[in-house]
């Protein structure tokens, strides 16, 4: 008889809110520097506030790692061990991450500044933040991945999850705040939704074979059900498969080829904005449903107490 | 150097949670953690079902995922295989007690009084156990079992071990084929929680019957 087996409860919304805005961050300033590529003239505006999301997102999240740590004021100690802790490895991605938003920040996108002038050194920013915005986005799934007796986040299927999760969302706040002015940038924002809606496809399939992954051991299938038709349903189903999957993808549909002008931007806006929030439930739903393994003595199985 | 080990018989065990009470007793753990725990286990149904009451406690594991995941360096292993947790190096990020397929790692964030009725003020007992606690270990960062190390190395065996009525928990080196340990794990087939994770822990069972 399988024991009554319960989730993991120490780590939640701080930590929720952690993985989503570090991913959120990420993924905004991919879009950012990736714009940046496209054109000096008509995407700048779209670059500046997608590289301008990165580094604030990231150091927001972790403003909420540190208040979840119990014991905060040796947070800097979270490298020491990069040799074999993924979160030592991370802290370093992340912070580099930040260090290069942050230069980017002040060099690349304020003008009145010398480095501006140089191309070739702001591309070389932009091409070194990519890849540790990348990092950034796949590490928050690594980090969960990496934890073997929960075998619903130990699959790497779940890093997957969230880097598609996580450049959506940061495609989505860039959206959503290039849509605040207005019809200004409406081509970009128009361009930009409808990537997303191929972004959100392949996260509703990214998501419905991570859950088809869980079947394999008895903690996992929990996990599923927890998700699935328990507990966590009602977040799971109406926070991440209506907010944050089915509403973007059918509000960017209606606002890129059914409305035009500011109708078009405003749908996009909402779109956004059910989005991003989904993203955060996506990463709190993941948490909820983490469910370690029974013990196992010969033909016992023991639910693991306290955790 | 001794490879130190638990044996726990479970056929002996009759679930009198002496263990858990004097573990506590021991090191001073405040409300919520038990380094030592004893659950009730049951499998089949009836009429042939069967309880077990199954006692657990960290299992110093000789290649321990709580050492590979900790990211600061406080989680660290002696060479006779004891895994410590240094509490002036956690940050408190709970990594460990994820990582952990055994649930022997726990946190407090503060000490909470067993006598919520003495309005703030903690009895001379309870006020000991709470200084003892905050110098050995303190809130908010990972602690665990050490096998009592310091009850070890003066000679005694572990405090549940000493305790057990049934004697059914034994102590001893795991690296000495005639240790008392080694034998009982050669001559009663004993086997380890979940071997599937890779850990090797140090600590055996002996089946039920």
């Amino acid at each position: 008889m399988l024991p009554d087996l319960k989730a993991q409860s120490k780590w939640s919304w701080l930590i929720a809110a952690y993985l989503f805005l570090a991913g959120l961050g990420g993924g905004a300033y991919v879009t950012g520097a990736v714009a940046g590529f496209l054109g000096e003239q008509e995407w700048a505006g779209v670059a500046k506030i997608g590289v301008c999301l990165g580094f604030p997102c990231v150091a927001v999240g972790c403003i909420f790692l540190l208040v979840d740590l119990g014991s905060p004021a040796k947070f800097w100690r979270a490298g020491m061990r990069p040799n074999t802790s993924w979160v030592a490895r991370g802290t370093i991605i992340i912070t580099i991450f930040m260090i290069l938003g942050a230069i980017h920040i002040i060099y690349g996108v304020w003008p009145s500044n010398t480095l501006v002038e140089s191309i070739g050194v702001r591309h070389f920013l932009s091409i070194l933040g990519i890849l540790f915005a990348f990092g950034t986005m796949i590490y928050t799934g690594i980090l969960l991945a990496a934890s073997r007796p929960i075998a619903f986040w130990s699959t790497a299927m779940l890093p997957l999850l969230f880097l598609v999760s996580a450049l959506s969302t940061g495609i989505m706040a860039v959206v959503l705040l290039a849509s605040l002015a207005g019809t200004t940038h409406a081509g970009r924002i128009e361009s930009l939704a409808r990537f997303d809606m191929l972004l959100v496809i392949l996260e509703m399939f990214v998501l419905a074979f991570y859950l088809q992954g869980t079947h394999r051991v008895p903690e996992s299938r929990a996990s599923a059900r927890l998700v699935l038709c328990g507990s966590v349903a009602r977040m799971f189903w109406w926070g991440v498969a209506v907010l944050g999957l089915t509403a973007p993808l059918l509000l960017d549909a209606l606002g890129a080829f059914a409305l035009e002008g500011g109708w078009s931007v405003f749908f996009a806006f909402l779109a956004s904005a059910c989005g991003i929030t989904g993203g955060l439930f996506l990463r709190q739903v993941v948490l909820s449903g983490g469910i370690h393994a029974p013990l196992r003595a010969g033909r016992f199985e023991i639910a693991l107490p306290i955790v | 150097m001794p490879r130190y080990g638990f044996v726990i018989d479970l056929k002996r065990c009759y679930g009198c949670y002496t263990c858990q009470v004097a573990c506590k007793a021991a090191n001073h753990t405040p409300k919520g953690i038990d380094w030592a725990r004893c659950v009730p286990a049951e499998t089949g149904s009836f009429p042939a079902a069967l309880r077990q009451m199954v006692p657990l406690l960290c299992q110093q594991c000789a290649d321990p995922e709580c050492l590979k995941v900790c990211p600061t360096g406080a989680t660290t292993q002696d060479e006779n295989g004891i895994v410590h947790v240094d509490k002036d190096l956690c940050m408190g990020c709970k990594y460990c007690i994820m990582a952990c397929p055994y649930g022997a790692r726990q946190t407090v964030d503060e000490w909470e009084t067993y006598f919520p009725d003495a309005e703030g003020t903690l009895d001379q007992y309870e006020a000991y156990a709470k200084a003892e606690w905050e110098e050995k270990s303190g809130y908010g960062i990972a602690t665990k079992c050490d096998y009592c190390m310091d009850r070890v190395n003066e000679g005694r065996e572990p405090a549940c071990v000493e305790a057990c009525p049934a004697k059914a928990r034994y102590f001893g080196d795991l690296d000495d084929p005639e240790s008392e340990v080694s034998i009982l794990i050669r001559r009663e087939r004993g086997f380890q929680l979940n071997p599937e994770f890779g850990t090797d822990p140090s600590c055996y069972y002996l089946p039920p019957r």
